[in-house]
């Protein structure tokens, strides 16, 4: 593969659109090509995240380690896709093990080479934060729709006017002290001031427990994070239910549908009485799409809260995978 | 806050909980990996059913407020020892001159005559509010037998008071229900004085021949000004648990053979190893019931609505 095949490769990836060939150049020069034979390891779930590896032909296979020293097989990717992002993104460790199951050629990226992609301030890398949302939500989906159909039948979500009434219906609340929302993990690496510009972004409302903020299959009106409290995001099926994830303080939701246009794929339910932060859709919008500062904090945000909750779905899945 | 650990199954040399895994129970007393802020430095202790020993319903007991990564008794004693149960604690508490660390606060709490015993990872927000209060969900008898300042001890007087026989061995069932209806009566009394702060109540009760382990936090995600304790509460405090046939070291790793049906099963606070791949987080608000029938392992999971 020469110098020339390799950016004409990465101009196709959807993850760099955007890029000029400058840039993509200069992107190759920093990868490493490999070609790994079919039943090789790339990697073991829980290795060291040194790097990411983009698919150029070939498959690999990703799995999880199951209780009972098993593994479970939770899906395959070829060319043009990506695989080792959760790990490189967030340092704590390969999420999955990757085996070639076709002999494969990769282009490898550094995991500090990766981080300088996301660095700054300059478009790109804003460019590029908003891709690996759209990317990673659209993962979360897959494993999220892969464990709806393990229920069986068809989700139950209330008429979509009635969950665009939900918002408007709740009781306003006062903006938590914003020395107790630092030091909650999410916002540790926040710029005060930026910090302060989301913070002062949306709506505070109270909820009691019980109440659905968001249906599966109806659209999300708002980007919610829990300030207090928790929501519980589940897949419901007749009397079969899935708990996906807890968004507890720090935690946000209702952003999936945002991103990607698509209905919600899940359901969130207060499960104990929450404050939460509401960023309506159009507020969301700007703030997803903006190049400033409280913009880049807040596509940190989404994407740490992607992040774990890939992590946390990946568990059901990967029992779901080994029982089958 | 304090780390706990249950292992119900085929007999297991109590070291290799202990000390043996790279994140085992002891490494967890000062070098925690899923705990902010805090380490376990206030105490060891244990409770090891061993059916070969002399008297095999009574566990082997050791507790100590020396730290157990320099404790060269327990070292001796777990070396010693093969459970087919065991409840084993670390314990943290506040960087305060309120704290109490004696003897006395060391769990697994065991009154004398009793078949149940409790440790509890988590902590009831102004208990001293409350603690009065409980008096009269707990067994006049049981209530003079608190010896200690903490709040385990009072839910472990109080899930006793609900069994039919305190000093029997309840049925995995009779048990499971002792506890859940513990924590009503402890959400009852918190609202009755108007206390609404998260306060995580990760239990495991066990009897020799079952274990109980609870999950849950009332009022998750609401704390005081100023919290101390806020780093280490806000994620939902852990719980993890490895099933499979025996707990085995391969190829210099540690892990669960396949079983099925399930022979052994390890609840903890935190994975014993460093690599989480083969443990399975227990659902945030969910109790687990683990017991040794002659077919294998019973074991379920189950929500808990309290």
């Amino acid at each position: 593969m020469s110098d020339r095949e390799t950016v004409d490769f990465l101009a196709g990836v959807p993850l760099l659109a955007g890029r000029d060939e400058a840039d993509l150049a200069e992107l190759a020069r920093v990868m490493r090509r490999r070609t790994v034979q079919e039943g090789e390891t790339l990697w073991r779930q829980g290795d060291d995240p040194r790097e990411l590896a983009l698919i150029v032909d070939g498959t690999v296979s990703a799995s999880v380690q199951v209780t009972g020293g098993r593994a479970a097989e939770i899906g395959r990717s070829g060319r043009g896709e990506i695989v080792g992002l959760i790990g490189v993104l967030d340092g704590e460790g390969h999420a999955t093990s990757v085996r070639v199951t076709e002999t494969a050629t990769v282009l490898a990226l550094g995991r500090l080479d990766f981080a300088a992609l996301l660095a700054g301030q300059q478009p790109s890398a804003f460019r590029l934060k908003r891709h690996l949302a759209t990317l990673l939500a659209a993962r979360l989906r897959s494993q999220l729709e892969y464990l709806a159909v393990s229920l069986g039948g068809a989700a139950a979500g209330p008429p979509a006017p009635e969950a665009a009434k939900i918002c408007d219906e709740l009781e306003d609340a006062r903006a938590p002290d914003s020395r107790y929302v630092r030091r909650m993990a999410t916002f540790h690496d926040f710029d005060p001031l930026a910090l302060w510009g989301f913070l002062t972004s949306g709506r505070y409302v109270r909820c009691p427990p019980g109440r659905t903020l968001l249906a599966e299959g109806a659209p999300s009106t708002a980007y919610y994070l829990t300030i207090n409290g928790a929501v519980e995001k589940v897949i419901v099926r007749g009397d079969r239910r899935i708990r996906v994830g807890l968004a507890g303080p720090g935690k946000a939701f209702g952003y999936e549908s945002l991103i990607d246009g698509r209905p919600s794929p899940v359901t969130a339910i207060t499960r104990e009485r929450a404050l939460l932060l509401v960023v309506p859709r159009d507020l969301f919008g700007r703030l997803f799409n903006g190049e400033d500062t409280v913009s880049r904090g807040f596509l940190d945000v989404i994407q740490k809260d992607l992040m774990a909750t890939l992590r946390e779905t990946l568990r059901p899945c990967a029992r779901l995978a080994a029982s089958r | 806050m304090c780390r706990i650990l249950a292992y119900l199954g085929e007999p297991l040399p109590v070291e290799q909980l202990l000390f043996d895994t790279d994140n085992s129970l002891v490494r967890q007393s000062y070098s925690p990996r899923l705990m902010n802020t805090f380490l376990n430095l206030a105490g060891f202790g244990m409770k090891a059913w061993d059916p070969t020993s002399l008297r095999p319903d009574d566990p082997f007991t050791y507790r100590a407020t020396a730290l157990p990564s320099f404790d060269r008794n327990l070292r001796f004693i777990s070396s010693k020892v093969a459970s087919t149960c065991l409840v084993a604690h670390v314990r943290g508490v506040t960087y305060s001159g309120e704290a109490v660390v004696a003897d006395t606060n060391l769990h697994p709490f065991h009154f004398a005559g009793a078949r149940v015993v409790l440790a509890h990872n988590g902590h009831l927000r102004q208990f001293a509010r409350m603690r009065y209060s409980l008096i009269e969900h707990v067994r006049p008898e049981l209530a003079q037998r608190i010896e200690g300042t903490t709040d385990s001890e009072w839910i472990y007087a109080l899930i006793l008071s609900q069994l039919d026989d305190p000093y029997g061995v309840p049925e995995t069932r009779e048990l499971a229900e002792a506890t859940a209806d513990a924590l009503r009566i402890l959400r009852d009394v918190r609202a009755a004085h108007g206390i609404d702060t998260s306060s995580p109540v990760n239990l495991c009760v066990g009897t020799g021949r079952s274990v109980v382990a609870t999950r849950v936090s009332f009022d998750y995600g609401w704390y005081p000004p100023e919290d101390e304790m806020l780093e280490t509460d806000l994620p939902f405090v852990s719980l993890w648990y490895a099933i499979g046939g025996a707990y085995t070291e391969q190829d210099g790793s540690w892990q669960m053979t396949p079983g099925e049906p399930p022979r052994s099963v390890i609840i903890a606070s935190e994975p014993l190893t460093a690599d989480f791949s083969s443990w399975l987080e227990v659902p945030e608000y969910s109790m687990l019931t683990a017991e040794l029938t002659p077919a294998g392992l019973a074991f379920e999971t189950r929500d808990l609505d309290v």
